[in-house]
């Protein structure tokens, strides 16, 4: 190790949602002096705003602090992860980047799924762990209690670990102090052939893609020429830097260090995250391990609000794709919905950020049917067909069997809540693996369970049966056979494609009464009445009506009132546009995601 | 495109006490504004008609407010200015809107004089609660007055107005109304659904719950009530809410429906001429120091503003929408222009097509069905 090396730290900090993470990451900016604290907006390092209104971090900003310990300058290379389980990958070559990880426990709440699971993600990735106890300011604050069962549930030692309340400002040093006593220092050798990992890469507009990196050997600089191993794809570097938290050009990157490349890479897709760069004239013999391909698990169509607004979505997406290489998209034609594009999402989370971007950064107005999963379809003649889409489903008659996605899912609960979830799981079709008491105030349930049955509100479901007090994390298992069916959903005798959705033939029923009975609350009274059936195959299993409405006028209409009673009558139609024809019905567009609430 | 002629409207803006649901162009004036206002109405009758030009006036209207509230002698001032300054035939029909309680015989004297051969009378409700919550200040018996009066100086021609779908009113109180309109020497009624215009005191005491407007459903039935009576009596509705005895449409409105030029005159009117609409100022002040120079909201018609008000207001009426005329006038083909429109309507019932003619089935969704056209 070089002495350069010496005084380097590489860590992150991982924490369930609301610990407290990216307040703890401004402490530490304005301890070390890298942002002066008026510069400080809450919650620096999370750089999108849909992220600081949510209080999440989904896009990673690593960033270089120097700080004076004992006589010598260290740098401390601190890499942010996202703290959601749809973007578990992204998380773990994040840790992949690093010696050490801070585990923020918050000191009233304790343990939660999101901590144990990233807890076990940074164990995996040999990180040494610093658990500190966030928010003990707070009335509730039990540290003693949490350094207990930080011992107990995750097994690693707590009792000396750091005591602080990221929000006062209070002992964040001690924290400082631990990162440098407790975090190796990087290895790798200067002069060895440059490997590279990318563990985020973002667009910018004008350096093209640009890639986050960790040089685990070699060094980078400007002109090199490089090579990215996965894709084989090879680009002239031409800048290198580091984030402080903006970005500082430097000369180069050397082994031990974190920064960005950018070489005027065109996509992100060709800048993949886990890949390894190194020299395409000195090449390493082999990449750095743990490189996967992420693929989507959620898919949903979008479709613009305004048909001719077909190109603009288009655009948006292309744009968008070019931030974030997961979004999968390709076009779709539906008969209710016309032109649009089923897309394909890391998980629900993912799925609300496109929307909410496409919403507001592309100010288009969109409709989003039902998120659903991948299908195995197999037909009788032996072929299997992935289907994402109720509308692909094949006829019934040559159908075989179908298999559809399963997690394995970890519930962490008070035991009050214990009868509760359970119910929850069951009707959603989940099987108990396990059930593990963490301690007297804690249980963990493990279920298996279809992927389709947690994508739209579980979440929701949970959190409003448990006040709020249990989590949830789950990772993917396999494709299971069941039983599923076709609903589909008929306005005024038309079926409208965009409602289909492949459920579980035992809920069948249940789901198309659910669905009629929302339809009917959110498609308003038009002129002439409308049924609303739900159907399997050609079977009618549910049926509600939406009476005509009675009046709209019967005042006057003289010479004073023409131009604003046509202006009127303009603003009505304006609202119209608003509303999706389905054959002759009219329906509102967010009735296509509101009807899939079902609690 | 010039009009080669029109109907001329004269706004009287006063009233003895204002409607809780008024929002017109209408106030309780002192002396000196009722002098100020007649002088300024015959100078914007001055300057109007040189710009007029010697085109015929195919009706008049004197509506308000209440131009029966001016003092005697001015509405024959104003008619004998007007007719100065317009080319307005003797044949021509001539209305005036009356408050039952101020149409005396003497007022009936002096409008027959001035050339008034049709009255209108406010009447509202026989209900005096409903009156009452209209904030009107007469009641039934003023307008059996009001109408004898006109009779006697040989103004035959008279239309009632009765308001359907007002606050508390019952089902009762409606078919009460009906019953005692039908058994007055009268040849129109105008019966129309109060509108919640905002910001007037009756809409302030519905939102506050103070007052409880009909259902949908409550409503719908009395005008269905009322359709149906009228007609049994010889009033036959020939627009979503006027009804007359045969040949006693009002010559006037028809015009509006026909989309027929016209031209306002006084505080607030607005006007329909050569293409263009505008209105007049709605500020006092402003109208006296320069009445006629004070037109607001001037929009010139385009063709899409054209076929859209020749729909809306054609398909008020019971005769329809004339295709042919639609056709010729904007070198169109209307069927073909709406072909998806018109056969959603027609396959549900809303609308039919006869002799040529588009008429809509379903009045009182009227809104909806023209919008569609939009």
């Amino acid at each position: 190790m070089s002495d350069r090396q010496k005084n380097i730290r590489n860590f992150c900090i991982v924490a369930h949602i609301d610990h407290g993470k990216s307040t703890l990451a401004d402490r530490l900016l304005e301890a070390t002096g890298t942002v002066a604290t008026r510069d400080l907006q809450e919650q620096l390092l999370d750089s999108m705003d849909l992220e600081r209104e949510r209080g999440i971090t989904i896009k990673l900003t690593p960033t270089r602090m120097k700080y004076n310990f004992e006589g010598q300058e260290y740098i401390l290379n601190l890499i942010d992860t996202p703290g959601h389980v749809d973007f578990t990958y992204e998380v773990s070559r994040s840790l992949a980047a690093c010696e050490g990880a801070i585990l923020i426990v918050d000191a009233g709440q304790g343990v939660e799924a999101q901590t144990l699971a990233n807890v076990h993600l940074a164990l995996d990735n040999n990180l040494e762990i610093l658990p500190v106890i966030n928010k003990i300011d707070l009335p509730s604050a039990e540290p003693e209690k949490v350094k207990g069962e930080i011992e107990d549930v995750i097994g690693i030692p707590a009792m000396h670990s750091p005591c602080i309340s990221a929000k006062e400002g209070t002992n964040i040093p001690a924290v400082l102090e631990g990162i440098i006593k407790e975090f190796p220092a990087p290895h790798g050798d200067e002069n060895a052939p440059l490997k590279c990992l990318v563990f985020d890469s973002y667009y910018d507009n004008f350096k093209g893609a640009i890639c986050l990196v960790r040089v685990f050997d070699g060094s980078v600089k400007k002109g090199d020429t490089i090579k990215f191993m996965q894709t084989n794809n090879t680009f002239e570097v031409t800048e290198v830097g580091y984030f402080v938290p903006k970005p500082k050009e430097c000369e180069a990157l050397l082994a031990g260090e974190v920064g960005y490349i950018a070489a005027s890479i065109k996509k992100v897709s060709e800048a993949r995250v886990g890949d390894t760069i190194t020299n395409a004239d000195n090449p390493a013999p082999k990449p750095l391990d743990g490189y996967k391909q992420v693929q989507p698990v959620v898919f949903s169509g979008i479709f613009p609000v305004d048909g001719s607004k077909y190109g603009e979505l288009k655009d948006a997406l292309e744009k968008l794709k070019l931030n974030d290489s997961s979004l999968e998209y390709q076009p779709e034609t539906s008969v209710a919905l016309g032109f649009g594009f089923r897309c394909g999402f890391l998980g629900l989370l993912h799925m609300e950020i496109i929307q909410e971007r496409l919403e507001r950064e592309f100010n288009l107005d969109i409709i989003t049917t039902a998120p659903g999963v991948s299908y195995h379809v197999y037909k009788t003649n032996g072929e299997m067909i992935e289907v994402s889409n109720p509308s692909n489903l094949p006829d019934p008659s040559i159908i075989d069997r179908m298999e559809e996605p399963y997690v394995n899912m970890h519930i962490f609960t008070p035991p009050e809540y214990m009868g509760s979830i359970m119910e929850l799981c069951t009707e959603r079709r989940g099987e108990n693996n396990d059930v593990v008491y963490l301690d007297e105030k804690r249980v963990r349930l493990d279920y298996e369970i279809p992927l389709n049955e947690i994508i739209y509100d579980f979440f929701d479901s949970l959190k409003s049966r448990t006040r709020g007090y249990a989590s949830l994390d789950y990772e993917l298992s396999d494709y299971k056979a069941s039983k599923l069916v076709k609903l589909d959903i008929l306005l005024k005798g038309e079926i409208c494609d965009a409602l289909s959705l492949i459920v579980h033939q035992d809920k069948a029923y249940e789901r198309g009464r659910i669905m009629t009975e929302k339809l009917k609350e959110v498609i308003p009274r038009q002129m002439f009445e409308v049924p609303i059936q739900a159907a399997i195959g050609g079977k009618i299993i549910a049926r509600e009506t939406v009476k005509a409405f009675r009046k709209d006028v019967l005042a006057k209409c003289y010479g004073g009132d023409v131009t604003r009673k046509r202006k009127l009558l303009e603003k009505q139609k304006e609202g119209k546009k608003k509303m999706r024809n389905i054959g002759s019905v009219e329906v509102p567009s967010d009735a296509f995601i509101s009807i899939l609430k079902i609690d | 495109m010039l009009s080669p002629k029109f109907a001329l409207y004269i706004h009287i803006p006063f009233c003895i006490s204002k409607c809780s649901y008024c929002d017109f162009c209408s106030f309780v004036p002192s002396k000196k504004q009722i002098e100020d206002y007649i002088c300024a109405l015959k100078e914007e009758i001055k300057v109007a008609g040189e710009r007029a030009g010697g085109r015929l006036v195919t009706s008049v209207y004197i509506g308000g407010g209440t131009p029966s509230v001016l003092p005697d002698g001015a509405i024959a001032e104003i008619m004998e200015c007007a007719r100065e300054h317009f080319i307005i035939l003797n044949a021509c029909c001539t209305t005036i809107e009356a408050n039952p309680n101020s149409f005396t015989r003497e007022k009936a004297y002096e409008y027959m004089l001035a050339g008034c051969s049709r009255l209108s009378l406010g009447m509202q409700s026989h209900s005096p609660k409903i009156l009452k919550i209209l904030n009107r200040v007469h009641d039934f018996k003023d307008c059996k007055n009001a109408i004898e009066n006109a009779l006697h100086y040989n103004i035959k021609d008279i239309n009632i107005d009765v308001m359907l779908g007002v606050p508390e009113q019952t089902m009762r109180d409606v078919k009460e109304t009906l019953k005692k309109v039908v058994e007055l020497p009268v040849t129109h009624i105008s019966a129309y659904g109060l509108i919640c215009e905002p910001n007037t005191p009756l809409t302030r005491a519905i939102e506050k719950r103070e007052l409880a407007l009909p259902t949908d459903e409550l409503a719908v039935d009395m005008y269905d009530y009322a359709v149906e009576f009228l007609d049994k009596h010889g009033f036959k509705r020939y627009e979503i809410s006027n009804f007359a005895k045969a040949g006693f449409q009002s010559e006037h409105n028809l015009n509006y429906w026909n989309r027929g030029a016209y031209l306002g005159l006084g505080l607030g009117a607005h006007s329909f001429l050569d293409g263009i609409h505008w209105q007049n100022t709605e500020n006092f002040k402003e109208y006296i120091k320069n009445p006629s120079e004070c037109q607001k909201d001037i929009e010139h018609e385009t063709i899409k503003t054209a076929k859209e008000e020749t729909i809306m207001l054609a398909l008020r009426t019971t005769m329809g929408l004339n295709i042919e005329e639609y056709n010729r006038l904007f070198n169109a083909d209307f069927l073909n222009e709406y072909k998806s429109v018109i056969s959603l309507l027609l396959e549900n019932g809303l609308v039919e097509i006869k002799d040529n003619y588009l008429r809509v089935r379903n009045p009182y969704i009227s809104n909806a069905i023209i919008s569609e056209f939009f």
